[in-house]
Parts: structure tokens; C-alpha cells; sequence
């Protein structure tokens, strides 16, 4: 049953791609989504073992590398946190494929699609099951590939090819990082067995080489997790299908570099350093994400700006040392962020593929389910009280209140609070409330979607709305409570709340203009910071263009100049094949230039060879 | 003794050899100081022969008299065919057999 959860969805993967067409657009559909639900009932067992009986199982298929030196098995390792992460990643992943099967119809690829689904699934499960770094990385590598042919599903689309590309780059970034990790990991511990490094870690501790160690680790996790500098994909993979940004750059893919975190804390709990520089990446992280989803106006990368934002709490809470806290906004955010997308699928699917919220609005008499979906997910994002976000986000601030000497990353976070409330309302008053900017035939045609839309979006919303109570004393009963002032414990929530009637206030002006501030001309007074602020946030703290302007055509130009044309078509090609036969070329029509044709030249050169020969013959 | 014969022959041979080298203009001069090259040899012979007292030089000078002949024959005669394809005799068109630039550069 073990082995079952790692390999079902691979099977599921190789029939439906291999012999979708036999199978046929319903039938992979069915059948994919059967396999991962089976899979999904499997974790539910293995989260009752590991987690609730407490009984951790280690699994050693077969050696895989075994020189002298580093030994390598096929290992699976259920424990604690490999439990609750098969649960999230089943319970979403399931939900996804049912609703792919909905979403997706009418497009001619399904097999295809839920193949990659399946695939992605598998290298997931595979990811987090591994006990060993190597196996780890196949995970780690596998989800990047399904990463690239998921965006790049609808390949004839120019902008779906260029986020691929750029996203299996930047994430390769970080990969080379874990790939470095990994060597020294090896060099320091002679073994990359998560086992027997946390045990011997004791012995080798005192080395300086711990915190390279986790800086390398933790360049991995920016790299997956899109932290700052390197998360411009993360907004562009918003170019591939709605249940792809659902499955893997909401919830599952992304998480893998604060798993990777989580797996290696024992490391990072030996740097100081590590853990102060995670701390502060992730708050900025955080903080700069939110105000970039302030003012974007696609549907779909307001909310992968959230989930940007987001990961910067996870990976902040994990340089506080508080992993299991940083797990359980993990699992939280899985459910809340898959409902947001899904639902803005919906909304993105009874529109016609509109997905500029400038062209809608005043859906919510058309689409109201999806309105409620979408209300409950926000609300649980901004730490509403009493839903799932409340019990991980809260409990973030209030731990990083805690730590005194890193003020900046509380106050940060605290901040990230009100934007998210901020642009989570205004995602909901743009879509749903404001007045409609749609064309009339669109609106009349806008409906809500069949069952196979809906269900997953019921299953996410009870997930986001009950997860964070119930799974609380499972995951991180550990923490013990808190002695924080009562108004550190009060400040999120009351900043989350401010953030939402300022919102709500600040995009109802039309009728708040009326109320207070009637004799206000908005056309009278040129506004000069406002656009400038404005078009700074919108182009993501223009991220995107400092990376292209400074690093990737400067690269490029050093490509082209150097490397192409200095190194390969210069130096090399003169003092290799080319510049060689060129070289004999013409020497030697020079050398057959002596021979004249005149006869007193010939005569010339012999006398002086004989008397040179007789000169050196004398000597 | 015989010191101003060597000179003498020497500098008859020096004087044939840039007679081929810095004529330029007709061939017939050149075959004449090749003659002039064949005398200064033949010359040297001799006086080596008087000076060691031996034979073997003047049988020697024979010999190249006679190779001397023969040679200017056949050079007149190519001479000669020469001029009856050519039309003239400058050595400066001779020179159609030069090297340069006949190769394809690739």
C-alpha cells in the first residue's frame, strides 16, 4: 500500500499518455482521476499511521548507486511531516483532476493533460517520500519538467513557450544550489541519507561548512519557492491552464522548497546565520509580493502574487525554527490557494477566457456559488478568524513578534497582512460587486459550471474552512502557547480587517465621494506620485526588467561576443582546424612565388646555396 | 708561381656566372658566358695539370671541350625552336613556367 500511493499515479501517467487515445478524452479523465483518488484514500490510511499512531515506516526497495564510497537506495520514508504532505498533495491534486476533467473539456489534448497531471503527482509524492537527498532531487527535477510541459500544454501559444522556458531556468538557478548542497552535504557527512546526516550531525557541527551548507539548501528552496529574486517565473507560469496554477504553483510545486526546508531543518538549525538571512528573505518576500497584488489586473496573478506572499510567511516561520508551524501554513494555504484559483477558473471559464478583472464585475447575481467559494478561500487567506488561514497566519506573526531582535520581519509581515485583506477584497468588489464592465452577450451567457467544476470547489472550500481547526493539534500540537501582549496577539487580525473596509471603502468611492468627501474634484488636482507608484507596482518593482536589462542580454551579448565569437569562431578557429589549412594555404602559394620563371633567379639561388654550402661545409 | 693563372681563371668564372645573373635581356649571352664559365674551368684545369705535373687536367679539358660543343649545339638548336614558336628570344619571356597565386584558395 505504501509502494501503491508512490507508484498508482505513475501508472496513471504512463496508460494515460501511452494509450490515451485508446482510452479517449472521458475515459482518461475517469480513469486518471480514479487512480489519484484511490491515491488520496491510501494517504488518509498512511496519515492515520504516521501521523495519529505515531508508527513511522522506513522502505528500502533495492540499491540504486553503491560504490565504496556513497551508497544510494530506492528508500521511501513515511514520517510525521511525509504524511501530512501526501494528504495535501493527494486531497488537491484528486480534486484538480476532477476538476480538469470539467475545466478542460472540449480541449482536443485531454489524455495528454492528464497524463502530465498524473506525472507531475508522481514526482511530487516522490519528492516527499524519498528518505535520501538523490531521490529527493529526481522529485525535485521530475515536478520542474512537469512544470515546463504543463505551462507549455498549449504549445502553440508564443507567451505559454516563453513562461516554460523561463520557468525551468529560474528554477534551474536554484537547482544548481541543492545540486552544491547535496556535494558538500556528501563531502561533510560522507552520506546523503536524511537518516544518518541528522545523526551524525553532532560529530561534524562545529565545521564552518554547516552554514554553506544551508545557504545552498536555501537556495534551492528560493529558486522552487519563488522567493525574492528569483520569482519572476512564478507570475508568468500563470500563462498555463487555471488547474495547472492550482495544482502546481499554488499549491503543491511551490511548496516543495519550503519542504525542503522543513526536511533539512536539523541543518539549519546549526547555522544562526542561515536561519536570520531565511527569516529576512522570506518577510521581504512576503511584503514585496503584496504590494506587487495590489495593483495587478489579471485574475490569476493577483492570486500567484498571494501565493508569492504567502511562501515568504512559510519560509520566514522556518528561519524562526518553527517548522511545524511553517508545515501547517503549508497544508493550509494548499487548500485555501487551490480554492482561489479554481474558482477564478470558474469565473475565468463563464466569461469566455476573459481574464482582466478591469472587464468584469457585478457577477455576483450570475455566479454566486463561485462568489461564496471565492469569499470563504479570500477570508481564509486573510486570517479570518476561525478559518483555516487564522490558525497558521496568526500564529506566524505572533512567533515572529517573539524573536525581538528580528522586529523587521514581524512588522514586515504584519504589513504583507493588511495588503493581502487589501487585495483580496478587491479582487471580490472587481469581480463580483463593482458594476459590470462586461459586454452585454458575455453576461447573459455567464453561468455557472457543471459538477465537475463545483464539487472540488465545495471539497476545497469545507477544506479551507475546517483544515486549519482539525489538523491543528496533529501538526503543531508541539508549540506550546505563546506569552505575547494581548494586543500583538489582536494586531493581525485587526490589521487584516482594517485592510478589508479599506478596500472595501476605497473601491466603493463613488458611493464614500458622496458620503464625505462631497466637494472633492478628483479631475481638478494632477496626481504625479500616484502613477508613478502605480506603474512601479504593476511591473512587479520592475523585477522583470532589471533581470533582463542587467543580467539576461548582458549574458547574452557575452554569449554572442565571447564566447561565439572571441572564443569559438576566433581563437579556437585560428589556432585550430580552420586558421591551420588557411595558414598552409598561404604559405605555400608564398613559397611558390619564389619560383619565378626567370632563369637568372635560379641561377642566382644555386650559386648562393653552393657557396653557403661550401661556407658551412668549411666551418 | 701560378698564383695570377688562378686569379685569372677565377675571375673569368665570377665574370661568367653575373654575366648569367644580371643579364636580363638576351639569351644568346647567357650562352656565351656559359661558354665563358666552361673556358674559366677548362683554363683551371690546365694550370693545375702544369702546376702538379700531371695529365689527368689536360685529358680532363679534352673531354669538356667536347661536352662544351655538344652542349652549345643543343642550346642553339632549343634556341632555335624557341625563336621559330616565340618570335623573339628575350629572356623575359621565359618566364611562363612561374609559380604565384595558381592555386584555388579555398
Amino acid at each position: 500500500m505504501y509502494i501503491l500511493i508512490v507508484f498508482l499515479p505513475l501508472l496513471s501517467a504512463i496508460i494515460s499518455g501511452g494509450f490515451g487515445r485508446n482510452l479517449g478524452e472521458k475515459g482518461a479523465g475517469v480513469f486518471t482521476s480514479t487512480c489519484i483518488v484511490i491515491c488520496w484514500f491510501i494517504s488518509l490510511v498512511i496519515f492515520n499511521e504516521t501521523n495519529l499512531n505515531t508508527s513511522i515506516l522506513y522502505l528500502k526497495l533495492g540499491k540504486w548507486l553503491d560504490s565504496e564510497l556513497l551508497t544510494t537506495n530506492f528508500g521511501f520514508q513515511f514520517d510525521v511531516l511525509t504524511g501530512i504532505m501526501l494528504i495535501v498533495i493527494t486531497s488537491i491534486s484528486a480534486l484538480v483532476h476532477i476538476y480538469s476533467t470539467g475545466y478542460m473539456s472540449g480541449d482536443p489534448h485531454i489524455p495528454r493533460f492528464m497524463c502530465y497531471l498524473s506525472l507531475f503527482t508522481f514526482f511530487m509524492i516522490l519528492l516527499v517520500t524519498s528518505d535520501n537527498y538523490v531521490q529527493l532531487f529526481i522529485g525535485w527535477e521530475g515536478v520542474g519538467l512537469c512544470s515546463y510541459l504543463l505551462i507549455n500544454f498549449w504549445f502553440t501559444r508564443i507567451k505559454a513557450n516563453k513562461a516554460a522556458i523561463k520557468a525551468m531556468l529560474v528554477n534551474r538557478v536554484g537547482d544548481i544550489g541543492l545540486v552544491l548542497a547535496m556535494f558538500v552535504i556528501f563531502k561533510e557527512f560522507g552520506s546523503l541519507e536524511f537518516t544518518t546526516v541528522f545523526s551524525v550531525l553532532n560529530e561534524v557541527s562545529y565545521s564552518n561548512n554547516m552554514t554553506f551548507i544551508c545557504i545552498l539548501l536555501f537556495i534551492g528552496a528560493v529558486g522552487k519557492s519563488a522567493q525574492l529574486g528569483l520569482h519572476t517565473w512564478l507570475p508568468d507560469a500563470m500563462e498555463g491552464p487555471t488547474p495547472v496554477s492550482a495544482l502546481i504553483h499554488a499549491a503543491t510545486m511551490v511548496t516543495a522548497g519550503v519542504f525542503l526546508i522543513i526536511r533539512s531543518g536539523p541543518l539549519f538549525e546549526n547555522s544562526p546565520l542561515a536561519l536570520i538571512i531565511v527569516t529576512v528573505l522570506g518577510a521581504l518576500t512576503a511584503f514585496f509580493a503584496a504590494t506587487i497584488g495590489l495593483v495587478q489586473n489579471d485574475l490569476k496573478k493577483v492570486v500567484a502574487y498571494s501565493t508569492c506572499s504567502q511562501l515568504g510567511y512559510m519560509v520566514m516561520v522556518c528561519g524562526l525554527s518553527n517548522y511545524s508551524t511553517s508545515l501547517f501554513h503549508l497544508m493550509n494555504h494548499a487548500y485555501f490557494k487551490a480554492l482561489l484559483f479554481l474558482s477564478a477558473g470558474s469565473v475565468i471559464h463563464a466569461l469566455a477566457d476573459e481574464q482582466d478583472m478591469r472587464k468584469m464585475g457585478g457577477l455576483i447575481k450570475f455566479l454566486p456559488f463561485t462568489y461564496i467559494m471565492i469569499f470563504i478561500g479570500s477570508f481564509s487567506l486573510m486570517g479570518f478568524p476561525y478559518l483555516a488561514g487564522f490558525y497558521s497566519k496568526d500564529l506566524i506573526l505572533e512567533l515572529a513578534y517573539e524573536k525581538y531582535y528580528l522586529t523587521l520581519a514581524h512588522w514586515l509581515g504584519v504589513f504583507s497582512a493588511l495588503l493581502t485583506a487589501y487585495y483580496s477584497i478587491r479582487l471580490i468588489y472587481l469581480t463580483f460587486i463593482s458594476n459590470s464592465n462586461t459586454k452585454k452577450e458575455r453576461l447573459m451567457e455567464a453561468h455557472e459550471s457543471s459538477w465537475n467544476i463545483t464539487v472540488p470547489l465545495g471539497g476545497l472550500a469545507l477544506g479551507s474552512i475546517f483544515v486549519g481547526y482539525l489538523a491543528k493539534e496533529v501538526v503543531i500540537g508541539t508549540v506550546p502557547p505563546l506569552v505575547v501582549p494581548t494586543i500583538v496577539k489582536l494586531i493581525p487580525t485587526i490589521f487584516s480587517l482594517l485592510g478589508a473596509i479599506l478596500a472595501f471603502i476605497g473601491y466603493n468611492s463613488f458611493k464614500t465621494y458622496k458620503i464625505f468627501l462631497p466637494k472633492i474634484n478628483r479631475g481638478t488636482v494632477p496626481n504625479v506620485v500616484g502613477p508613478v507608484v502605480y506603474s512601479f507596482l504593476n511591473s512587479a518593482w520592475q523585477f522583470n526588467f532589471i533581470i533582463n536589462h542587467f543580467l539576461v542580454s548582458k549574458m547574452l551579448k557575452f554569449g554572442y561576443l565571447v564566447s561565439y565569437r572571441i572564443l569559438d569562431r576566433g581563437f579556437f578557429e585560428v589556432i585550430g582546424p580552420m586558421g591551420v589549412s588557411k595558414w598552409i594555404v598561404r604559405v605555400g602559394q608564398e613559397i611558390s612565388n619564389l619560383q619565378s620563371g626567370k632563369v637568372y633567379n635560379y641561377t642566382l639561388v644555386m650559386i648562393i646555396f653552393v657557396v653557403l654550402f661550401i661556407l658551412v661545409n668549411n666551418l | 708561381m701560378y698564383n695570377e693563372y688562378f686569379v685569372t681563371a677565377v675571375t673569368l668564372f665570377i665574370l661568367a656566372v653575373l654575366g648569367i645573373i644580371l643579364n636580363r635581356s638576351n639569351v644568346i649571352i647567357m650562352l656565351m658566358s656559359i661558354e665563358l664559365m666552361l673556358l674559366a674551368m677548362s683554363f683551371l684545369f690546365l694550370i693545375n695539370s702544369e702546376a702538379l705535373d700531371n695529365l689527368i687536367g689536360e685529358v680532363f679539358t679534352i673531354m669538356v671541350l667536347t661536352v662544351a660543343a655538344g652542349e652549345i649545339a643543343i642550346g642553339l638548336a632549343i634556341l632555335v625552336a624557341y625563336y621559330r614558336i616565340k618570335g623573339t628570344i628575350a629572356i623575359k619571356s621565359l618566364n611562363l613556367l612561374r609559380g604565384g597565386k595558381l592555386l584555388a584558395t579555398p
